[in-house]
């Protein structure tokens, strides 16, 4: 039998008590301690690292006790109880999460009823049966069936096994009177709850978005469509990689990887949704419903779906359009029999995410071309107007969350969103989230920076530092050359803040992926740039868009600013309308079936793109006019 | 019915670029060529004009070449060890158009001259001929970083070719070119979007795009001449077509491929039906460059006289009789 050891984390005052010779990493995540990690436990990322204090710590692979001073948690075991420090610098931050507020598409929920009927996919039927008699001497459950039928026009209903055996004694307490909740969807409806009497009790749904970085939550009553709350904070999930390709690795080569994705995600949730229920004096029992939009491969780990061949050629998903599964069967924080139905994907790639992204767009609605760019660790970029719909994704990679860049971070607090610098002193100010000291950037500072520093001559259109430049500023650091944003005096972290040949060779790639992206899309669709009537851009990478530098660094198309709208968060509310309106959950399923995947992968127009936009902006300056 | 072909109108054409300065220009050359101009695609003379002929280029090192074989000894063996000497053979012996002189002697690897030597070796070799000379370092960045500035500086006014200037190592020949009066090899790794930023990026320093000559970077015949001809191409028909920073003349530096492909260099007893390496080497090295010029190389450099022969016949042919 393997002993128990304690791991102790300060200055937390938490402990896990975990496997011998369990890495530190892995007990600061039982522990509820989320490290910084990039890599999934790789040993590569080095953001993990923490301080042995005390007790006998060995080094993965060779067994050796591990050194003094800092080491990496993901490649430190704990060979007995040990005391660890964290640092806050290997810590994951509060997260700052878009929620969908007023700088988003101006849509209130009255406009979208405009657009789509109420008709919410759940809802609460009193019925008041005949009592049987000689005669009508039906079962109970055909009974129930038969007044449904006339209630709901729906034909079959399905009913769990502990409500059934519990249903003759529901109809008689309630003097046949009774009150089914009821979920319709895809021509069936499930008994959801069955309740004696005519029960006043509310009917609440959930509308949620998995992000690869982030989860949101709405809370909403079904009956009125009003969102009582909304919650969002970090993909815990992100301490076992930052993209979706190092999550599935995990997944898949890990023991016990899937189920450990799925329950961090999971209880992730649940303590979004427990705290809206908690703050809006609601029971859980009373969660009939929840609508999840989300990329391919979180919807796989969210329902435990082996991810592994989404990620090999030909990128095939397990399952783009999953049944609807019950509550119980996640754990989620609902009635036990509450449906979870996962919007459907149009690819591997292409996700539940984007076509809740084009629902509440309206894209499919307009008669002219509509261009919705989704930025995240992949980007997705869709393409149409009514009658055609085209989709292409590429892997960006994560520099615009701040993956892969050595002072990059997620949108939250600390982070340098703004960034402006002086032309001829080259002096460097600074605009962080929350106004505090910088503690790093977020990527709306990343392609504020990028845009700067090229517009200062600091880089030059390849990207290079100018190392001719006369500024302390630019130095040669242990990873080549770098430029230091913010001094050590002013940084929140205690260090310079840098960015360094490396970061901006990353954010080039990102920026590169997108755009070569759109441009593929225009190509297949034969549109030139100056067609798109208008620019959904979807995304978490900061609070705001800079357009103009988006622009100046090649991130986005040369178009006039008027055409762009920074929609936020549009998956979670792209779920929200299924969730609330049958029209919608149906136009969302055939929007999937609907839009044309392009799969970048299988000519070589994409790499060709790419290189030309490996440059700032663009190898094409006619591409873009006005920089 | 009179046969009509059907004639391809271009917006923009090759930009002109001049090599070598004479005494009034500044320089010591005899004489000035100039190369581009051209207004439609390689030698189709009735779609518009083709002002300049593609040039010949022989290459000479500053050093005795250990790896040539021995079929070149009989053209130069007595002038290996002095490049002047080897200068003068190529240009009254053997026609060149141009001297392209490689200063191998810099490589840290190989003697590691100094940047002074190789200034003085230059000089010499404008001394000896009167040709407009094109001059390329060891090609390791960081001595010709030291070695090109040092011969831009004693050749000053000579508006040498000088090269070669890469994405990553283009600032200190480009300031060089510009204080010294020298025009540049742009070199890019068989890629048109690399060959286009480098060209933006130089003339961004304030180089004129008219003191630039694009090598597009190539492999000998059976190594990948494909990719290299379909980016010549690419850049051909950009700059027909109106783009700025794809309008350069293009060099192509032939012999240096072909001479060590196995192809050419293989001695006849290795391979009795590829028949004699002679022949063989010289025929690789004309078929290269033969197919290069249809792709719209302005320079192309060799190593052998006899090819160099043929090639020189080929154009002539090309452009209708005129020129050489």
């Amino acid at each position: 039998m393997t002993r128990k050891v304690a791991v102790f984390f300060s200055p937390d005052g938490r402990v896990a008590h975990v496997k011998r010779n369990t890495s530190l990493w892995e007990a600061a995540a039982q522990a509820g301690l989320g490290l910084k990690g990039t890599c999934g436990g790789a040993g590569t990322c080095k953001r993990c690292q923490v301080l042995v204090r005390d007790g006998p710590a060995l080094e993965k692979g060779t067994g050796l006790p591990s050194g003094a001073g800092l080491v990496l948690a993901c490649q430190t075991l704990a060979a007995g109880s040990v005391t660890v420090d964290i640092p806050q610098d290997s810590r994951l931050a509060e997260h700052k999460v878009l929620l969908g507020g007023e700088d988003v598409l101006t849509e209130s929920d009255a406009d979208l009823g405009r657009i789509y009927r109420l008709q919410p996919l759940c809802r609460k039927v009193r019925l008041t049966l005949a009592a049987p008699t000689p005669e009508g001497n039906m079962s109970d459950w055909s009974r129930l069936q038969a007044a449904l039928r006339g209630e709901t026009g729906c034909d079959t209903f399905r009913i769990s096994l502990p409500d059934l055996r519990r249903l003759a004694e529901t109809l008689r307490s309630g003097n046949w009177q009774v009150t089914a909740t009821l979920v319709e969807a895809a021509g069936c409806a499930d008994i959801v709850r069955l309740e004696p009497g005519h029960s006043a009790g509310p009917a609440l749904g959930l509308a949620i978005d998995v992000g690869t970085t982030t989860v949101v939550v709405h809370l909403v009553d079904l009956e009125t469509g009003l969102v009582l709350g909304k919650k969002g904070t970090y993909n815990k999930q992100a301490r076992f990689g930052d993209d979706v390709i190092t999550r599935i690795v995990y997944a898949t080569e890990q023991e016990n990887g899937l189920s450990q994705l799925q329950e961090t995600v999971i209880s992730v949730v649940n303590q979004l949704v427990t705290g809206l229920l908690a703050e809006n004096g609601r029971h859980r029992r009373d969660v009939h419903l929840a609508v999840v939009a989300g990329n391919t491969t979180m919807i796989h780990l969210f329902l435990a779906l082996p991810p592994a061949y989404i990620r090999l050629e030909p990128y095939i998903p397990l399952a783009g359009s999953p049944p609807p599964v019950r509550a119980a069967e996640l754990g989620l924080a609902a009635n036990p029999h509450a449906v979870i139905l996962c919007l459907p994907a149009v690819a591997s790639y292409v996700g539940g995410d984007i076509v809740a992204g084009a629902l509440l767009s309206g894209i499919a609605q307009e008669q002219e071309v509509t261009l919705f760019i989704d930025i995240g660790t992949n980007g997705e970029m869709l393409l149409g107007n009514r009658d055609w719909l085209v989709a292409v994704a590429c892997s960006a990679g994560p520099a615009f969350e701040g993956g892969g860049i050595t002072f990059g971070m997620r949108a939250m607090q600390g982070a340098v969103e703004r960034v402006a610098i002086t032309p001829e002193s080259y002096e460097v100010t600074v605009e962080t989230i929350g106004g505090v000291r910088p503690l790093g950037l977020c990527g709306s500072g990343l392609i504020d920076c990028l845009a700067k520093l090229c517009a200062a001559g600091i880089i030059n259109r390849a990207g290079q530092l100018q190392m001719d430049f006369a500024t302390p500023r630019l130095r040669r650091g242990d990873d080549g050359p770098e430029f230091v944003l913010v001094w050590q005096e002013e940084a929140g972290g205690g260090k310079d803040i840098v960015l360094t040949g490396n970061d901006i060779k990353n954010l080039l790639r990102a920026k590169a992926a997108v755009y070569a992206g759109i441009r593929c899309l225009l190509k297949a669709a034969e549109l030139e740039m100056e067609a798109v009537w208008k620019v959904l851009i979807a995304g978490g990478f900061g609070s705001h868009l800079n357009i103009r530098d988006a622009i100046a660094i090649g991130l986005l198309p040369d178009l006039p600013a008027e055409k762009f709208t920074f929609v936020g968060n549009a998956a979670v509310k792209g779920a929200r309308l299924c969730l609330l309106s049958q029209e919608a959950l149906s136009e969302a399923q055939a929007l999937a079936k609907k839009i044309t995947y392009l799969e970048l992968s299988a000519g070589s127009d994409f790499m060709e793109e790419f290189v030309a936009a490996l440059f700032l902006p663009h190898t094409d300056l006619s591409l873009f006019p006005s920089v | 019915m009179v046969f009509m072909p059907i004639v391809e109108k271009y917006r923009s054409k090759v930009q002109e670029v001049v090599l070598g300065a004479t005494r009034a220009q500044g320089g010591t050359r005899d004489f000035t060529v100039t190369v581009g101009g051209e207004a439609a695609l390689p030698f189709l003379h009735y779609e518009g004009q083709i002002p300049h002929r593609p040039l010949i280029g022989m290459e000479i090192w500053d050093t005795a070449p250990a790896d040539w074989p021995a079929c070149f000894a009989p053209y130069f063996a007595d002038s290996f060890r002095d490049p002047a000497v080897w200068a003068q053979r190529c240009v009254s012996g053997y026609g060149a158009d141009l001297v392209v002189l490689h200063l191998k002697s810099a490589d840290p690897d190989l003697l590691d001259t100094s940047p002074e030597h190789c200034a003085a070796v230059v000089s010499k070799v404008l001394n000896a001929v009167g040709c407009p000379l094109v001059v390329l370092g060891c090609g390791k960045p960081e001595k010709d970083n030291l070695v090109l500035p040092a011969v831009a500086e004693a050749a000053a006014g000579e508006n040498l070719l000088l090269g070669l200037a890469e994405q990553n190592n283009y600032k200190s020949l480009t300031a060089a070119a510009i204080v010294y009066k020298h025009t540049l090899i742009a070199q890019s790794p068989i890629d048109i979007n690399i060959c286009k930023q480098l060209n933006i990026l130089i003339t961004e320093m304030n180089l004129p795009a008219g003191r630039i000559v694009i090598d597009p970077t190539t492999a000998a015949l059976g190594y990948g001449l494909e990719y290299g001809y379909s980016i010549m191409e690419r850049v051909r028909i950009g700059a027909l077509q109106g783009d700025a920073m794809l309008s350069m003349p293009m060099i192509g530096n032939i012999g240096a491929e072909v001479w060590r492909t196995r192809e050419a260099t293989a001695p006849a007893e290795e391979n009795p039906g590829w028949g004699e390496q002679h022949d063989r080497g010289i025929l690789w090295e004309a078929t290269t460059a033969a197919a290069l010029l249809q792709a719209g190389l302005d320079i192309v450099v060799l190593r052998h006289p006899e090819a160099v022969r043929l090639i020189r016949q080929n154009i002539t042919e090309l452009m209708g009789g005129r020129g050489v």
